[in-house]
């Protein structure tokens, strides 16, 4: 936090205090009020920045969600709106964006890596570790099985065409160019965004 | 498109930086702070007064002009270099506080109760200069001496009047205040009571900011801390009843507490209740800063004249 010299005070607005509040000296009665409090409890949100999933406009959403984050624990995603904030979006989204909540809650949303075998019609449930081992594997066998460094004329090339990538919608810069280099230098060709579908 | 469920929005939204209290700013938080009070049983007969308060002031600033009137053209300069043309500092010894208040206890006077005429008769006998320092007390945000917190408010409530009387003679309304001092009222550089959502379609999901004293209302980001302009560790917390039973009290208000510099200031999203205004909904709420002086992590940065307390 950067120190900003400014007139801000900070108050105690405590049930100690109101005695000698200007409510008491004003001969209104505080106890009420702080009897009161004994009915309630604090409950806390969040409001998180984020943007929309689907397309490559990125439309500026704010994403409300309970649950304790002392324990770093966000349990419910209750309120999806768009962010008048955001330069782009202004606040407005379209019926897709609108809709997020129910893509957030949706029992069939994927939420770990899931295989399903050759002959198999069953999903099974796999480790990220294993994921990634079973993409590298395939990505090398077929980049070592298809790969062509030169055309029938001779020149260089050093494409690989059989594979192919679709990169998400709503990246930043700086993961739209490591995404680039990444597929870029394995040679691949094939390569589009989401943005597009 | 028109449709009979609603409009579509026609193109992007713009949203006032900047928005100047309405004439009739008093007379609406009159109403709204009547309504609280039939709302609000435990504070009722408190929100009552400053709901007649209200309406009081709402009649001093339409009965008496202000024996100190700026020149026309004396807010240019502020206004062109981004300074808040009603600086509470520089104007605090221009404004005839004396006349301001008087016109105000007059309108108050009969509508006040037993118990709180001795104040109206008390800051009559006042002199000028004593008046001054209460008001300098006011506008400094000090908690001032226990004997003469019960007459602040008043103090306060009267240059709520004066300051309303100067914004409503501003040309236009000042730019958005810079970031040095994007928190503080760009109009008068007091800070502000608590801030709001808007649902207008013109500003619909906005968030203002509004001065706890002339009650101009500017744009702040939503989600980011008023104090310290961080956004990690903002926790929204409001009351909840221990039991199921439904209860109006827990509605509206928002203490947005900010876990990088330790404070928090209410806010009120207009989607739970089209009629909230900060600064009254803020006194309504009281039970939300007792809860939160209670469990200690925050402390209060909004400022209300209305209600002064020590500490």
């Amino acid at each position: 936090m950067t120190l900003r010299v400014t007139r801000r005070q900070f108050f105690k607005l405590g049930a100690a205090g109101m005695a000698t509040s200007s409510l008491a000296m004003m001969g209104f009665s505080p106890e009420p009020a702080v009897a009161s409090i004994r009915h309630f409890k604090l409950t806390g949100a969040k409001i998180t920045r984020s943007n929309c999933t689907y397309c490559s406009v990125g439309c500026g959403v704010l994403l409300y969600s309970r649950g304790d984050a002392a324990i770093n624990n966000v349990d419910d995603i209750y309120h999806v709106e768009g962010d008048p904030d955001h330069p782009v979006s202004r606040g407005s989204l379209c019926p897709k964006g609108a809709g997020l909540l129910d893509y957030i809650r949706s029992e069939s949303r994927l939420r770990y890596p899931q295989v399903r075998e050759a002959g198999s019609d069953e999903w099974r449930r796999i480790t990220w570790d294993e994921a990634f081992e079973r993409i590298a594997r395939h990505m090398k066998d077929d980049r070592d099985a298809n790969f062509v460094d030169q055309n029938e004329a001779g020149d260089t090339v050093n494409r690989w065409t059989t594979t192919g990538m679709l990169a998400a919608s709503a990246s930043t810069n700086e993961t739209a160019y490591c995404t680039h280099k990444i597929a870029r230098s394995l040679g691949m060709v094939v390569f589009d965004n989401q943005a597009r579908v | 498109m028109n449709h009979a469920y609603g409009n579509a929005p026609t193109g992007i939204m713009h949203p006032s930086e900047v928005r100047l209290p309405a004439e009739d700013h008093f007379a609406r938080r009159a109403r709204r702070l009547q309504q609280l009070a039939e709302r609000h049983e435990p504070l009722g007969e408190f929100l009552g007064f400053m709901a007649r308060l209200a309406h009081a002031q709402q009649a001093a600033l339409e009965r008496a002009s202000s024996s100190w009137q700026p020149e026309p053209a004396a807010f240019d300069l502020a206004l062109e270099h981004g300074v808040p043309p009603l600086n509470i500092q520089a104007l605090q010894g221009d404004i005839d506080i004396q006349g301001e208040l008087e016109a105000l206890l007059d309108a108050l006077e009969l509508h006040a109760g037993e118990a709180q005429r001795p104040l109206l008769a008390a800051l009559r006998t006042r002199s000028e200069q004593s008046l001054r320092q209460l008001a300098g007390q006011v506008l400094a945000g000090e908690s001032g001496e226990a004997p003469t917190r019960g007459l602040m408010p008043l103090v306060g409530a009267a240059l709520q009047v004066a300051w309303h009387r100067l914004a409503h003679r501003l040309p236009q309304a000042p730019a958005r205040p810079s970031a040095e001092v994007r928190t503080l009222c760009p109009c008068c550089g007091s800070p502000p009571v608590a801030s709001l959502i808007e649902t207008d379609a013109s500003c619909s999901g906005v968030r203002y900011l509004q001065c706890s004293l002339c009650a101009t209302q500017w744009y702040l980001e939503r989600s980011i801390c008023s104090v310290c302009e961080q956004s990690g560790k903002l926790d929204y917390l409001s009351l909840t009843p221990n039991t199921d039973e439904e209860d109006d009290n827990a509605t509206v208000a928002q203490a947005e507490a900010c876990g990088d510099c330790g404070s928090y200031l209410k806010i009120f999203p207009r989607a739970l209740d089209a009629d909230v205004e900060p600064l009254a909904d803020d006194l309504a709420s009281l039970a939300l800063d007792l809860l939160l002086g209670e469990e200690g992590r925050y402390r209060r940065s909004g400022f209300n004249p209305l209600l002064i307390a020590e500490g």
